[in-house]
């Protein structure tokens, strides 16, 4: 009986075999590197682990600690946030901003597209060393040139207001990732309904309001979701530049896990920390879903 | 359409004003792009600058006197063919197993009908969104268990398993290649590994290629993995030397600008060299975005 309904199945469905031959890989590397850590971490973070010895559970231990005793966390915390909202704004408005400039037929154009998107190619760690040169107080190039203009100068990565801020601005010279994205996205615009909106008179700013961004959108809205979840993961900048410091200014909230668990041995703590994060990943991501459906236009279907 | 003589002065009128706005777009292109090019330019007269340079107040914008010996010197200091040559072998390895594990499996979600390709596409997809942070301490001390720690496994293994940005992006692109081409080669007797080398890969060139610039980049550039998996500094990847390079009392800026210019040149050149299918590649997911 069971045989016999195996036989059918697969008589209806002669590719079932070959076609899961084909995609086991990934149900593999789904089940190992995806089910397996998410499934285990939601216990790690409710143990006490120094990395050597066996996990111990706790309960919620390590929550409790993290939202009422550890200094670090609320800093931390608020630091991602403003880092958040500084950063993926910016990186839009500039990378939209960009991409239009840049979405039109001229000799050279793809040179200067090139140029736009050079900082992206190159390793993180290469730019931020390089970058923290720039900002070096006395010998970097950011203060020659303030001192140059006969403009006040800065103590950048060193000081408590401006560390942050510094960081920010590190991150939009990588904006050529946003505005490429934005191209691909304007280019698929049919150029017929620049000329339509044009001949029927609409002036740069309405073509902007009621036909650019409508059509965009919904890469818009891909770039801010990508944006946020990919600046509240952002580690580098302090493990290479600032070291989470002056102070907690810079104290991204990776950054904080990374120290709990690989520096003070305290793995626990930081899986509970990691959900932590997830958790805020997830509801701002639903939020900004919830959100969309009142600024991304999607198509109507002919019906 | 119209001829100059006969448009209307309106139109003239509107046409010139067009110029212009044309040569203020393209002033203000070419201001962006001096600004984003003058750190690569204070990178390499930095790289050219004596050990007094580098600590000249106020700094030299251009160098007095040249000096190349900071390439011999910074690649000594960080001992960095040797990481270089570890940094390749783990690019290549990590590369070469994503980009053939998500040809393969793209191939089978779009190309072969099974009951639950579509579920599984959603799974794989889904699992993108999930922030790699939260596997990272229990994948530790997985690794840690079977003798994987400060070995290059971790970093290259994964890779071979599909990467779901990858197989979104190859899927895209097997959709657009006409399914007669495939009915073409099964009556002629090929299956499905025949018509995946010798038809699909040729055709989809500019969307493994793009596959290869991010996973190469992804892995030359990386850096929390190798921190947190490589103890051993025979092992580090170039990112961990760099890193700590420019982590040390007084750093040589000098030496430290020329070994990060020959680092940051592989995925510039491969970059370079592959950028014509770059945007072709990619256009599979921005037109998919836009309809």
């Amino acid at each position: 009986m069971a045989a016999h309904s195996v036989q059918a199945r697969s008589r209806r469905h002669p590719d079932a075999l070959i076609g899961y031959l084909f995609i086991l890989p990934s149900i593999i590397g789904f089940l190992v590197f995806v089910l397996y850590p998410l499934v285990t971490s939601v216990y790690y973070g409710l143990t006490a682990w120094n990395g050597a010895s066996n996990p111990v559970f706790i309960g919620f231990q390590n929550y409790l600690y993290l939202f009422e005793h550890d200094i670090a966390f609320w800093p931390s915390l608020a630091a991602t946030g403003w880092f958040v909202v500084m950063s993926v704004p910016s990186s839009i408005i500039l990378g939209l901003a960009l991409a239009m400039l840049l979405n039109r037929k001229l000799r050279g154009i793809r040179v200067f597209r090139t140029i736009f998107y050079l900082p992206v190619v190159l390793p993180s760690i290469a730019t931020l060393t390089l970058w923290k040169f720039i900002f070096d107080p006395r010998f970097g190039f950011a203060n020659e040139l303030l001192r140059a203009l006969h403009l006040p100068t800065s103590l950048w990565l060193g000081s408590y207001a401006m560390a942050l801020p510094s960081i920010v601005i590190i991150g939009l010279w990588g904006v050529g990732g946003t505005m490429i994205i934005f191209l691909a996205g304007l280019q698929a615009v049919p150029q017929e309904l620049y000329e339509a909106a044009r001949l029927d008179g609409g002036g740069d700013l309405a073509i902007f309001r009621r036909l650019t961004l409508p059509l965009i959108s919904p890469i818009l809205f891909l770039e801010l979701v990508m944006g946020i979840i990919g600046s509240m993961q952002a580690f580098n900048q302090p493990a290479v530049l600032t070291g989470g410091g002056p102070g907690f200014s810079t104290d991204l909230f990776m950054y904080n896990i990374w120290q709990n668990a690989f520096q003070n041995q305290q793995f626990g703590l930081a899986e509970a920390q990691v959900w932590v994060l997830f958790v805020a990943i997830i509801l701002i991501t639903v939020f900004t879903f919830r959100l969309s459906s009142m600024w991304v236009y999607t198509e109507e279907s002919p019906e | 359409m119209l001829k100059t003589e006969t448009m209307p002065r309106a139109v003239m009128r509107r046409k010139s004003y067009w110029n212009t706005r044309q040569g203020f777009v393209v002033a203000l292109i070419v201001v962006f792009s001096v600004v984003m090019l003058l750190p690569f330019f204070w990178m390499i007269t930095t790289a050219l600058k004596t050990n007094n340079g580098i600590y000249h107040l106020p700094p030299q914008i251009i160098p007095r006197t040249f000096d190349v010996s900071n390439f011999g010197a910074g690649i000594r200091a960080v001992n960095f063919v040797h990481l270089f040559i570890n940094t390749a072998i783990i690019a290549a390895l990590s590369t070469i197993g994503s980009v053939v594990s998500s040809m393969w499996v793209g191939y089978g979600l779009a190309r072969i009908r099974f009951p639950g390709r579509r579920v599984w596409f959603y799974v794989f997809v889904g699992s993108m969104m999930l922030p790699g942070i939260v596997s990272l301490i229990p994948m530790f001390r997985l690794y840690l268990n079977i003798g994987w720690y400060d070995t290059w496994l971790p970093l290259i293994v994964p890779a071979w398993f599909g990467n779901p940005f990858f197989i979104f992006l190859a899927r895209q692109y097997y959709f657009s290649i006409p399914r007669s081409l495939d009915e073409a080669a099964k009556l002629d007797g090929a299956g499905h590994f025949t018509i995946l080398t010798r038809i699909m890969v040729p055709l989809t060139r500019p969307v493994w290629i793009t596959m290869a610039i991010f996973a190469f980049q992804g892995a030359w550039n990386d850096y929390l993995q190798p921190l947190v998996y490589l103890s051993s500094q025979s092992k580090w990847t170039l990112s961990l030397g760099m890193a700590s390079f420019s982590g040390v009392y007084n750093t040589p800026w000098n030496e430290y600008m020329a070994t990060d210019l020959i680092y940051m040149l592989p995925p510039l050149i491969i970059f370079f060299v592959a950028q014509r299918y770059f945007m072709e590649g990619l256009g599979s997911l921005g037109g998919a975005s836009v309809r």
